[in-house]
């Protein structure tokens, strides 16, 4: 039965995200021909595309740097220290991962902007912003990764160390011990990093302005691709992108997986409470972390009360609460606030009853064949993080191209469309929190259950469930959080207006000439709605969160 | 387990199972109309929820990004039958539309369709036929900073070569053709300022020198309007650059900013000769599609009481007969209606857009 549920998982799951791939790529080539190097040098013939392979590579390799830089620190100084309220602490330091990229971008425009540092004109700040900004976005991974190892390595292991003749000098302690650690974990999360400064959008469409990534670059051409006799360059620009993308972000994957298995190397371990001790010089990197972190999230809030004063040539500002009451009021050509927040709420409850089971699934399936047939779940696991190779303007086109094959209409009859692009998104975040937990399951109560005559479903039920719960609360509250933050809108190309979410919202807002003095102010205040439940969502989860299972996302 | 499995597949089936009914069943859409559209302000839930309770049809609105992405979406679903009425195609795009013969003739008055008090405004000029009707328009050209380009720190650019000099170098922001109306409008306009009909090499080597001369090309009218430049209430708002002195924008743009300012604006538009460019908004129903209900929303949308809101709602001009600009504020005397303004027939732009879009890729990409 194990192995139907798994079949039906992996099908399922092909459904949603490969079939779309399958159906843009046929209908891609179609137009532009099977002629891989062709597309490729299509992008530097085109001046929408020209120099975007250089800039992506380059931004990503330097973001990923400043990642660790940045991260690292914050990461030994909460692993190796007792801090008060650490879960809270974890908590906002790991929060912009899951803050929706343009409420980031907003932040961050602000602080840059005339009324804040005002250095938006100058053009050579742009580069340094977005690889800031990529930073911001991405410390969580390397905080995840590294700080589980950091907080349970047994203090033992250095103590013995430096009696040792190799563990003398700080190098060669460094040289035996820490790098070996935390190297696996550091270029784990490198590889993480890298991928998702490599397909950025909305940072890079925002900040750098002139410069694109080939993410942005598809985005920007998608919507006039595969159709022939129009436009037809855009289908090569697509191909050649998605081809460079594809091949670059499924090496970083499989790097991942293969330093993933690595880092779970047992190494002697400890509980917390004998890892850390008190070290309040510590506070000097918490401190400017805090603010780092927290100093876009507040930029918007503080954005959301402020309102321009338009009745004449004035650029001052005034406090005022009128921006939440026309986020909350609606206005002619928005709908109200609770409405969009009904909609969020419904699509991201549809999409864990989807995701979490289909995640579940595929993770036991992986699980189970790890021990049968490792060739084949490391294959599995990696084509289940195909999502995060696969660039949302070709599963735009996909998704569209399909609905158009399969049932027209659903474009704007089908209210749950978006939830396919939700499902996509999160699944591979479920199979990533899910796998460890089972891996890390004592399979001696199974045993013994099985021993004492209970049923597969009864021991699924009454064992493994119950031993699961924390891992699976934190996969929940991660698919909610995910999907409330996710726009949709890059996904499925067309939408039925009325299904409007709080990012919709926000996004539509912002899309509309802010002549009105209202406008910004509405969309902070949507913004900050928004953060406020992933906040409090992702404040959740790190009271379920294990110790153990911390390091996975 | 046989429990757990039956629950996932029923679950499964309840979400799945309306996206593959159409395998089906064949929906009844007597009842309702289908638009594609792209962010038009006009078509607000009030405007929408006013018609529904009129005439007792259901609306449901497809969102795409912008007018090319309706083109797109109409040849994707081209033979589907689903959609009745695209809104937002305009003149450079119509004759693409026309000439796949994706768009279903309408039997709509289109007496009350102006010319208001100037030639120059005949919303019907660019098409006149039942493939498609104007709801709104407006001149396309280039708007200046008149606190910056004020003689003294900028001359005011008389020709178009005025912008390849290095005082401009890197203070023009111009959409890009490929992938925004404004700046496609815009590219036309050039077309016919360098003469192409005499195969002029202007077109090709003043879009070189612009390039040349670091101009800002960026993929919409709101990066370049916005972000790029110094004279709108871009400067208000958050990711403002503001390196840009001139940009496309439409000529009664400084209207709308002066409508918003109680009456002020530091923003002009330029008037030279085959500048400009018209253009027009159109509503079109859809082949396959139900006509008989896009007409009655055509005929809703061109009716006095909705397309005279438009300078407001929508900030583009009323396509209807009389109307103008409101006084208010500035608005229409800070509005220009250019002098001599660029036109480029919709037999050619349907005929040869590809190409000149092409041609522009080139003078971009080449070396000078």
């Amino acid at each position: 039965m194990q192995k139907v549920l798994g079949v039906l998982a992996v099908v399922l799951y092909t459904v949603i995200t490969i079939i779309p791939i399958i159906f843009a790529l046929d209908r891609l080539i179609l137009v532009s021909g099977f002629d891989p190097i062709f597309w490729v040098q299509s992008l530097d013939k085109n001046y929408v595309s020209q120099g975007t392979i250089g800039f992506t590579f380059i931004q990503s390799f330097f973001s990923t740097i400043l990642t660790i830089l940045i991260g690292f620190p914050i990461a030994w100084v909460l692993g190796r220290y007792s801090w008060p309220f650490k879960s809270f602490l974890r908590s906002i330091l790991t929060l912009p991962f899951v803050i929706p990229a343009i409420i980031a971008a907003m932040g961050v425009l602000t602080i840059t902007g005339p009324y804040g540092l005002d250095i938006r004109t100058n053009e050579s700040t742009w580069w340094w912003t977005l690889i800031l900004s990529h930073a911001w976005f991405n410390i969580a991974l390397i905080i995840r990764f590294c700080e589980p190892v950091l907080s349970t390595l047994n203090p033992n292991l250095e103590e013995q160390l430096l009696l040792l003749p190799n563990g003398v000098t700080f190098y060669s302690r460094l040289k035996n011990l820490w790098v070996p650690v935390l190297a696996p974990a550091v270029a784990a999360a490198s590889c993480m990093t890298f991928v998702f400064s490599f397909t950025s959008f909305a940072l890079v469409k925002w900040i750098t302005v002139r410069d694109k990534t080939l993410e942005s670059t598809m985005a920007e051409v998608s919507s006039s691709s595969g159709i022939q006799g129009y436009m037809e360059s855009s289908s090569d620009i697509v191909l050649g992108a998605s081809l460079i993308q594809f091949l670059v972000l499924l090496t970083s994957l499989w790097l991942m997986s293969v330093l993933q298995r690595k880092r779970q190397t047992k190494w002697q371990q400890a509980s917390e409470n004998l890892v850390q001790n008190k070290n309040t010089k510590g506070w000097l990197v918490l401190v400017p972390a805090i603010f780092f972190v927290q100093l876009p999230l507040i930029s918007v809030i503080l954005g959301s009360l402020r309102v321009r004063d338009a009745s004449a040539d004035s650029t001052s500002f005034k406090w005022s609460t009128a921006g939440w009451s026309e986020a909350l009021q609606g206005s002619y050509s928005f709908p109200p606030l609770s409405e969009a927040l009904l909609n969020s709420m419904i699509y991201s409850f549809t999409t864990l009853i989807i995701a979490l089971p289909l995640g579940y699934a595929l993770a036991s399936t992986i699980h189970m064949l790890e021990e049968k047939n490792l060739r084949l779940s490391k294959i599995l696991e990696t084509y289940t993080m195909l999502p995060f190779a696969l660039s949302a303007a070709m599963i735009g086109l996909g998704v569209m191209l399909g609905i158009i094959k399969l049932n027209p209409s659903a474009a704007y009859d089908f209210r749950f469309l978006p939830v396919l692009a939700h499902v996509i998104i999160t699944v591979p975040f479920v199979i990533r929190i899910i796998l460890p937990a089972l891996r890390s399951f004592d399979l001696n109560y199974e045993e013994n259950a099985k021993v004492l005559g209970m049923n597969k479903l009864n021991r699924f039920l009454k064992i493994k469930l119950p031993l699961m719960k924390g891992s699976i609360l934190v996969a929940t509250v991660f698919t909610l959080a995910m999907s409330l933050g996710e726009f949709g809108a890059s996904f499925i190309v067309a939408r039925n207006s009325e299904w409007t979410t709080l990012p919709l919202l926000i996004d539509s807002l912002r899309g509309k000439p802010m002549k009105d003095p209202f406008t910004v102010p509405a969309s902070n205040a949507v913004a900050t709605v928004l953060m406020i439940i992933t906040m409090i969502l992702f404040l959740v989860v790190e009271s379920f969160r294990k110790q153990k299972d911390r390091g996975m996302f | 387990m046989s429990n757990f499995v039956l629950t996932k597949v029923v679950i499964m089936t309840l979400v799945f199972a309306p996206i593959f009914s159409g395998c089906i069943s064949e929906d009844s859409s007597d009842n309702e109309l289908v638009i594609v559209t792209y962010d038009v302000n006009a078509l607000s839930d009030s405007m929408i929820s006013q018609f529904e309770n009129n005439t007792g049809l259901e609306i449901k609105m497809i969102k795409v990004d912008d007018a090319g992405s309706i083109l797109s979406y109409l040849i994707q679903n081209e033979g589907t039958g689903t959609i009745d009425l695209a809104i937002g195609l305009d003149n450079t795009y119509l004759p693409t539309a026309i000439e796949l013969d994706l768009l279903k003739e309408v039997n709509i008055d289109q007496t009350v369709l102006s010319t208001l008090n100037s030639s120059k405004m005949q919303p019907l000029k660019p098409y006149e036929g039942n493939l498609a009707v104007p709801f709104d328009m407006g001149y396309i050209c280039l708007n200046y900073d008149s606190s910056v380009v004020d003689g003294v720190n900028f001359t005011v650019p008389s020709s178009l070569w005025n912008l390849t000099e290095p005082e401009w170098k890197g203070k023009v922001a111009l959409p890009s053709p490929i992938t925004s109306s404004p700046g496609r409008g815009f590219m036309l306009a050039t077309l016919d300022y360098f003469n192409w009909q005499n195969n002029d090499e202007g077109f090709s080597n003043w879009w070189t020198a612009m390039k040349d001369n670091n101009v800002i090309i960026t993929s919409g009218w709101s990066e370049a309007y916005e972000t790029h430049y110094t004279g709108g209430y871009g400067e208000y708002t958050e990711g403002y650059i503001g390196d840009a002195h001139i940009t496309v924008s439409y000529c009664h743009s400084p209207g709308v900013e002066s409508w918003y300012n109680g009456n002020w604006t530091k923003s002009a538009s330029l008037d030279i000769s085959k500048t400009a460019f018209f253009q027009v908004e159109y509503a079109s129903a859809i082949r396959g599609g139900n006509s008989e209900n896009a007409e009655k929303f055509i005929e809703y949308l061109i009716s006095p009481n909705v397309n005279s809101q438009m300078p407001v709602e929508n900030l583009m001009y009323s396509v209807l007969e009389g109307e103008d600009l409101p006084e208010e504020n500035g608005y229409r005397f800070h509005s220009l209606i250019p002098s001599d303004p660029a036109f480029i027939s919709s037999q050619d732009i349907g005929k040869n857009m590809e190409l000149w879009l092409e041609e522009w890729n080139v003078a971009m990409t080449k070396s000078g």
